[in-house]
């Protein structure tokens, strides 16, 4: 009877306890199996009747499973899109999160981290109003992977997106065109799909980030014999497109044989080449687009909705918070640039008339700073914040004037900036996390997400204020 | 006590003009620029002279046939290069000189528009652009509006320049003529006369309008047709070579553009390009272009010298910036052949309806190891 009423307890509170971590959402909450605080109103209330078959269950040692959440996209009236969460409407209210400490590079793992940073983090994220994380890939070690997705989402309500990078940093480079490579891809993809798919936080699965930028050849390019023998490059890069698509799509569809709960989406740099995944990506559910368009994301959803009729979400975009030209931090220019940005894509939400309606939501980037990013191959300068720009985007205007329109400060893209001073020791975790100070553009959007004002609304205070 | 009346005193006469200078603009019906030489009602001196400034001459008290009064500006262009730009002009700046280093420039609220009567010596002078504004520096000007290109005849017309909707509330540069070689090779002598600001409350904001098809971005050198300014010179721009006014072989007219592409990595980037904007080095920091929503595409020809040139890009739109391009499209790479050869980038689908990089090519040396020359021509929205 005490076995009993502690699981009526939990299981009682757990709806209770997720429903207040919901993004505004209404209805029936969800039952989340992983929270553990204790409501006192809930312990007279009647329902042995109900739960007496699953502890009949439990006695027997088959106690139910964390409940799979069922994602999917509803089309609505002229391709406008919804994002359907446990039958009720979601907005992605995102960030890529990469927690690098200082003095660390890409290749630590963070997730074995016995400071368990996603804890400190998820925390933060929670109070923002983020509902969903974006890692681009998923850690060696399945235990440690479903770990941090189980956490930021029994905890902290909020949800992953999971990626892979379907070779694309593999050296030389991805051969797309070589069926060995692509049976050896296919593989790790649908592993990690069997693993992760009934993780209740996963949301969705992208496969690839700009990898369509290797069909052009800009970057790590790829050929095959036949496209050798093509002497024009347009058709050459149309070839190699059909070939990395027809890939992607083959993927998809494995994907949801083998998981009918979760969309599958394409990474996409910018709208690159998705004239032929309009060909060749019927599978495809979704595109999850890299877009450093500055303030405005420009015509991107109208294009979209001409070149390949899916939803998009835009899983990376930002701002840095460096003033190149000034040479000093500019926390309000960084949250300039991502009310605006969160603005269209709330504009171009299904929710709204005026807009195409077809974003599902955005992660930006990035959770936060990174300081390994500007000289990577040097470990000294791992623990600088370094202020030097190698890249120039005239979308970013107020720092374009800087020293060879060098503008775009890669280790400044945190909405929470690291402090070298450490916090937050676990029991078993050394010496601690690096202090994290959350900039301008965490409180700007939290506000943002609390009440979004759209274009409409400020001019409509203009006009009232005339 | 006495002190503060002297300092009263003192305050109030320099004070004064400086109030009775804001009334002058902001509730007169006018506010001349130039009307006629030694004439108090001048604000501004023609001072500000830029690019190949020797290649012109002045004259501000020319009797030749003023629009009225006893004397209008004539300006001889010889188009000889002599700075090696390419092109002139002439602002009229308050003080003299005043390239927004100092304080000046007049408080033009309520003026909304600017008029000016201007001929040609023979006909047919084409000026490139008139500006309003557009001096930067530590004080710069609070707006800048361009018209133009203008053909002008060779009898008196009046021109006007609309700011209606327009912060006009510091301006230094009052008013500005450019043009440039390539639209007058032979080079030009124009006047002009009677150049002043006035106050129409019933003139609008211009829209924008859309624009009728073929709408130019190159047509021939000196065509009044050529619609954006190739401005925008990007990565190793120490590679390129610009000739907007060549003979060598066009395809249609009498003249064609040449690039040359050096291939040697002057700057380092290892590749190069080149915008054609509007206006001028606009790379979305200023409000300009043209709403071409009713093109479905965009063609011109091009050549190479040998054949075999790699270009990357032909591209339109794609500037990004505080006025960002609508949209953009691409095709490339292209193998140019050694014969004319018409290519097109289709715009259906794509929203032209702001487009203030009107066209774009780029080219690398890796590709290109002893360089690209290469030819273009009829650059056109259909």
């Amino acid at each position: 009877m005490a076995l009993i009423s502690i699981w009526m307890r939990l299981s009682t509170n757990k709806v209770k306890s997720h429903h207040n971590l919901r993004d505004g959402s209404r209805g029936k909450a969800e039952v989340s199996p992983f929270r553990g605080h204790f409501s006192d109103k809930l312990r007279t209330v009647p329902i042995l009747p109900l739960v007496l078959p699953l502890f009949l269950l439990f006695l027997l040692g088959a106690a139910p499973k964390p409940k799979t959440s069922k994602v999917y996209i509803q089309k609505l009236k002229n391709s406008r899109y919804r994002l359907i969460v446990n039958r009720k409407p979601y907005i992605v209210k995102g960030v890529c999160c990469n927690p690098i400490p200082i003095g660390q590079n890409h290749e630590y793992d963070w997730w074995s981290d016995p400071n368990k940073p996603w804890l400190v983090d998820g925390k933060l994220m929670q109070e923002m109003g983020v509902n969903t994380v974006r890692f681009y890939q998923s850690h060696e070690n399945p235990e440690e992977t479903k770990t941090v997705i189980r956490d930021l989402y029994a905890l902290y309500g909020i949800r992953t997106i999971l990626g892979h990078w379907l070779g694309f940093w593999e050296y030389p480079c991805p051969f797309y065109g070589d069926k060995a490579f692509q049976e050896r891809i296919k593989k790790e993809v649908l592993e990690m799909v069997s693993i992760y798919k009934d993780e209740p936080g996963i949301l969705f699965w992208t496969l690839g980030n700009e990898n369509n930028y290797s069909c052009l050849g800009r970057i790590n390019p790829w050929s095959t014999e036949e496209i050798d023998k093509e002497p024009d490059p347009q058709k050459q890069q149309a070839m190699r497109a059909k070939i990395y698509y027809s890939f992607v799509n083959e993927l998809a569809k494995e994907i949801h044989k083998i998981d009918p709960n979760h969309p599958v989406a394409l990474g996409n740099g910018e709208l690159v080449g998705l004239e032929f995944a309009r060909e060749c990506c019927p599978d495809v559910d979704l595109v999850a687009c890299i877009i450093y368009r500055g303030r405005t994301f420009g015509n991107l959803f109208k294009s979209l909705k001409a070149t390949f009729d899916r939803p998009i979400v835009i899983t990376e975009f930002g701002a840095d918070s460096y003033d190149a030209y000034l040479k000093k931090e500019d926390q309000n220019m960084q949250a300039f640039f991502l009310e605006s940005q969160w603005r269209q894509i709330f504009e171009n939400s299904a929710n709204n008339k005026e807009g195409e309606g077809n974003c599902l939501g955005g992660t930006m980037f990035e959770w936060t700073d990174e300081w390994w990013k500007h000289d990577e191959s040097n470990p000294e300068s791992w623990s600088v914040h370094d202020t030097e720009s190698n890249w120039s985007n005239g979308s970013y205007y107020f720092d374009i004037k800087a020293e060879g329109n060098k503008n775009m400060n890669e280790e400044w893209f945190g909405i929470v900036s690291l402090s070298e001073e450490l916090e937050d020791a676990q029991p078993a975790g050394g010496q601690g996390l690096n202090k994290r100070l959350p900039r301008k553009a965490y409180y700007v959007i939290r506000e943002f997400w609390k009440k979004p004002v759209l274009a409409r609304d400020i001019k409509k205070k203009a006009k009232k204020s005339k | 006590m006495t002190k503060f009346i002297v300092l009263g005193l003192i305050a109030v006469c320099f004070l004064t003009p400086a109030f009775a200078q804001e009334e002058t603009a902001n509730k007169a019906k006018e506010f001349v620029v130039y009307v006629d030489k030694n004439t108090r009602d001048n604000h501004y001196i023609p001072s500000g002279w830029v690019g190949d400034y020797g290649d012109i001459k002045m004259n501000e008290q020319s009797a030749d046939n003023p629009y009225s009064g006893t004397t209008c500006i004539q300006f001889t262009y010889s188009a000889k290069k002599s700075q090696g730009q390419g092109w002139a002009g002439v602002y009229w700046q308050n003080p003299a000189n005043n390239w927004g280093n100092k304080k000046g420039g007049f408080d033009l609220t309520g003026m909304t528009k600017l008029t000016f009567w201007a001929r040609g010596a023979k006909g047919g002078e084409v000026l490139q652009k008139f500006v309003v504004g557009g001096i930067k520096g530590t004080y710069p000007d609070s707006a800048s509006i361009e018209m133009g290109p203008v053909e002008l005849t060779d009898t008196w017309k009046q021109y006007t320049i609309n700011l209606a909707g327009k912060d006009i509330s510091y301006i230094n540069g009052g008013f500005c003529w450019v043009t440039s070689a390539d639209l007058n090779p032979e080079g030009a002598t124009f006047y002009l006369d009677d150049i002043k600001f006035e106050a129409d409350p019933t003139l609008k904001p211009e829209p924008k309008k859309q624009k009728a098809m073929p709408f130019y971005v190159y047509a021939d050198r000196s065509s009044i047709n050529n619609h954006f300014i190739a401005s925008g010179w990007m990565g190793d721009y120490g590679d390129i070579k610009y000739d907007g006014a060549s003979k060598e072989d066009p395809y249609l007219g009498d003249s064609c553009i040449k690039i040359t592409y050096s291939g040697n990595a002057t700057q380092g980037a290892r590749w190069a390009g080149m915008f054609w904007q509007n206006p001028a080095n606009n790379w979305g920091n200023a409000d300009g272009g043209y709403d071409l929503s009713k093109a479905t595409k965009l063609t011109f020809w091009a050549r190479g010298e040998k054949g075999g040139e790699r270009i990357e890009e032909f591209k339109v739109g794609g500037i990004m910036g505080e006025y960002s391009d609508s949209d953009s499209a691409t095709i490339g790479p292209v193998i140019l052949n050694k014969e004319w050869t018409q290519y097109s980038i289709d715009l259906k689908g794509k929203d032209a309806s702001y487009i203030i990089g009107g066209f774009c090519w780029s080219a690398n040396a890796d590709n290109n190891p002893d360089g690209a020359n290469f030819y273009l021509d009829e650059i056109k929205y259909e």
